[in-house]
Order: C-alpha cells, then structure tokens, then sequence
C-alpha cells in the first residue's frame, strides 16, 4: 500500500513537472512505462485493481501504448544476462513468497505478466512481440507509432540506423 | 475521474462499520474481528488536541489499556520527505495529497494495524478527514479523495473539537504565531499572512462541517476549558469502552475494571 502510494507520488510530480508542460507545447512525451505499470506491480503485490486504477485517474491518458510482451524464461533469463543480483523490490522478496531472490523474482513476476494481460485488454494496449531482436521490435514499434502520427517512415532510413 | 461511482466507500452514517476499511481496504490485511480500538481526535490548529489526548492516555493506561499514539506526518519513513518537500516549495496540491496518504498508510501497516491485532486503543491525533478537509480546500476532486481513502479503517469513534474562527486566530498567535503551510500560503490567497491564515482556516472550518454528518463526528465545543473537555471525552470513551468490552479483549493484562 505505502509502496503504491510512493510510486503514486512519484508519477504525479513528474506528470505535473515533465509530462504536462511539454504536452502543452505540442510535443511527443516518451513515457518509459506508465501507470499501466503500476497496474501490473501493485496488483500483484495484493493491492485492490480497482483501487489503484481510480488512484491514477489523474494520469493524463497516453494517446498510445504499447506492451513489449516476453514470456517468464525470456525476461528472467535476461536480467540474469545482464548483472547477478536482483533487488530485494524487484525480486518481490517484501512479499516473503521465497528467500531465494531468482524463485521468488520468478513468482513475482509471473503474477505481474499476468497482470500485463489483464491490463492491455482492458486498456486495449498495442502489443509488441519483444522475444525478437532489436531491429524486428523496432520496426514493429516504429510502424504502430508511424501509423498513429501518420508520419512517413521507412525501412531504409532505420537500417541505416540501426546498422 | 469518476469513472467509477460503486467503488465508493460508504460513509459511517451510511453502513460502514466502525473498525472496518471505508472501501475495498487493504486485501492481504484483513482486519476483521481484531479487538482494538480507534479513537480520533480531529480539530483545526489550537484546538488542544495534543493536551486532550496526553490526559487521555494517562487515563486509559491507568485503567490497564494499551495506548499508543499516531499522528499525521509522524511516519518514520515518510517524515523527512514531507519536511524536505514542503520547504522546498516544489509540493503541488496532488503530491501533497499523496504524500500525505503515504504517510498515513505506512503507519497503517506498521502502527495502527499491528496495534488493533494486539488490542490496544489507538489514540490519533487527527486522521484521514484533516487529509480531506486540506485537500477540498485546495480544490481536489471529493470523489478521488474519498476513493483514495478507501484503504482507511471507520474509527470506533471520532471526536471532533470545534472552534470559531475568531478564538482559533488568537489561540494560534498566541502560542507559536502562523506559519506558511498553517496559512494556505501555497493557494495564494493573498499576500498578508494574516488574511490568508483567516480565509484558510476559515474554508477548513467549513470543510470539517460538512464531514460531521458523513462520518458521524462527535462535536465538542473546544472554547471550553481542558478539563471540561476531557471530562466530556472519558465519559463518551468510558461508556464506549465498557460496552464494548466486557469481555476484557481491548485490555493487555486483564487488570480488573474501574480501579481509578
């Protein structure tokens, strides 16, 4: 609950401070997660759905989002890819599930994907398969996002990119 | 906003039972049948909140009870954050809501629930209605606000001390003068901090008033003198208390009854 509810505080002082005002100038505001996520996290941590849904009814609506989705192995195999020790909040080791950080990262976690399919449904989030590699999911990404700007990109200019 | 009427919570006049969550609560604390008790203390500034509850402490713990003390803004982990933010003046009205329901559900978990579990008599000075009146006067949604609160516990009884604008002005300056939050300043309501602390206390009075029907406050005249005041306060708790536990379950040690 206290958990939620600093997250909460978080995100208001930052949509108030880095999202609304670039929002009123006409620019396009990157949101590296959303309370989409808070949705996923406090719910599998045993806080009421519709509870933190109506917390964040401040939360301006994204006018697109979308859901890189993975399956469990894929994001835990990743993570331990990339550094040895998962953080105690991270690993969900509060909620006393297991002692042992990879287990309990793994319960937690399964809890919280399948909050991610509750929320993208209720939400209607664009999903992005992100079991692919980088270019595939940037050239998915980039094609959602080119349709709803409908701006003109192409391939081209992102393999350049990306090469 | 207000996407939502049926998550609600009912007020206490209403149905919700005292000791109970105001909404869906907390779903991993359940907190039913725990034989604690909530006793709040709301009331403005200069009231004399803090002096009444020191004498009532004093009282039930003679009695054998178990009491232990919260108040707003007095979490451990929360404390300094809320310090830091408000003299940083980069609090706006939603982080000042939020901050201060962080507060308080950290002493939720950590204090009050644990303490309710163990039986004892939660004695709070103020409580979630402060966090309501401060917000509905900065303009906060009544609906969110109450939503957001869900989470809160019905108090076994709510005292609410009352006072007049005009006796509140000079009890404030009286002992340690107004200070900016104390004041609205932040509303910006004027630059005289005088006016302001008066149109301030003034809306909050308001505030209050409108709550006292919602959630069953027990007004008290606070212009009377400490002693009549508590005197007033023991009796209402005293017979309360007696009804309620005949059975012993808010007492830690079974000392017998009415050894006073």
């Amino acid at each position: 609950m206290t958990f939620s509810l600093l997250h909460a505080t978080d995100f208001a002082d930052r949509l108030l401070y880095n999202i609304v005002p670039p929002l009123k100038a006409g620019m396009i505001v990157l949101a590296d997660r959303y309370a989409y996520t808070a949705f996923a996290r406090d719910a599998a941590r045993g806080v009421d759905r519709r509870w933190v849904r109506e917390l964040y009814s401040f939360a301006v609506k994204p006018d697109m989002a979308i859901y890189f989705r993975v399956p469990i192995e894929v994001s835990t195999d990743r993570l331990m890819a990339r550094r040895v020790k998962l953080k105690f909040y991270e690993a969900g080791l509060d909620m006393g599930w297991s002692s042992n950080a990879l287990e309990s990262f793994r319960i937690f976690q399964r809890k919280v994907l399948d909050e991610y399919d509750r929320v993208v449904e209720e939400f209607g989030l664009s999903v992005v398969n992100a079991v692919g590699s980088i270019t595939e999911q940037q050239r998915t990404f980039r094609k959602l996002v080119t349709q709803h700007l409908d701006i003109k990109e192409t391939d081209e200019q992102l393999d350049e990119q990306l090469a | 906003m207000n996407s939502s009427t049926s998550s609600l919570p009912e007020t206490a006049d209403s149905g919700v039972r005292p000791g109970s969550y105001y909404g869906n609560g907390i779903p991993y604390l359940p907190i039913d049948g725990y034989p604690g008790k909530i006793i709040a203390i709301e009331g403005t500034d200069g009231v004399g909140r803090s002096t009444q509850i020191r004498l009532l402490r004093e009282w039930l713990e003679v009695q054998g009870y178990g009491v232990i003390e919260t108040g707003w803004t007095r979490s451990e982990l929360m404390q300094p954050t809320i310090e830091l933010a408000k003299a940083s003046n980069t609090l706006n009205k939603l982080t000042f809501v939020l901050l201060y329901a962080t507060d308080f559900a950290d002493r939720l978990e950590k204090e009050i629930i644990p303490a309710l579990k163990a039986g004892f008599i939660v004695l709070s000075d103020r409580y979630v209605y402060t966090a309501m009146a401060r917000a509905g006067v900065r303009g906060v949604d009544r609906t969110w606000m109450r939503n957001l609160y869900g989470f809160a516990i019905a108090p076994h009884q709510v005292f609410y001390l009352k006072i007049d604008e005009k006796t509140l002005i000079r009890r404030v300056l009286q002992s340690r003068g107004m200070d900016y939050w104390e004041s609205g300043m932040d509303m910006k309501l004027g630059d005289d901090i005088y006016e302001s602390f008066r149109a301030y206390q003034r809306s909050l009075l308001r505030e209050y008033a409108s709550m006292a029907d919602e959630f069953g406050f027990r007004v008290l005249d606070a212009r009377r003198k400490i002693s009549v005041i508590q005197d007033e306060l023991r009796r209402q708790i005293g017979a309360f208390l007696a009804e309620s536990d005949t059975s012993s379950a808010a007492r830690i040690d079974g000392s017998p009854e009415g050894q006073r």
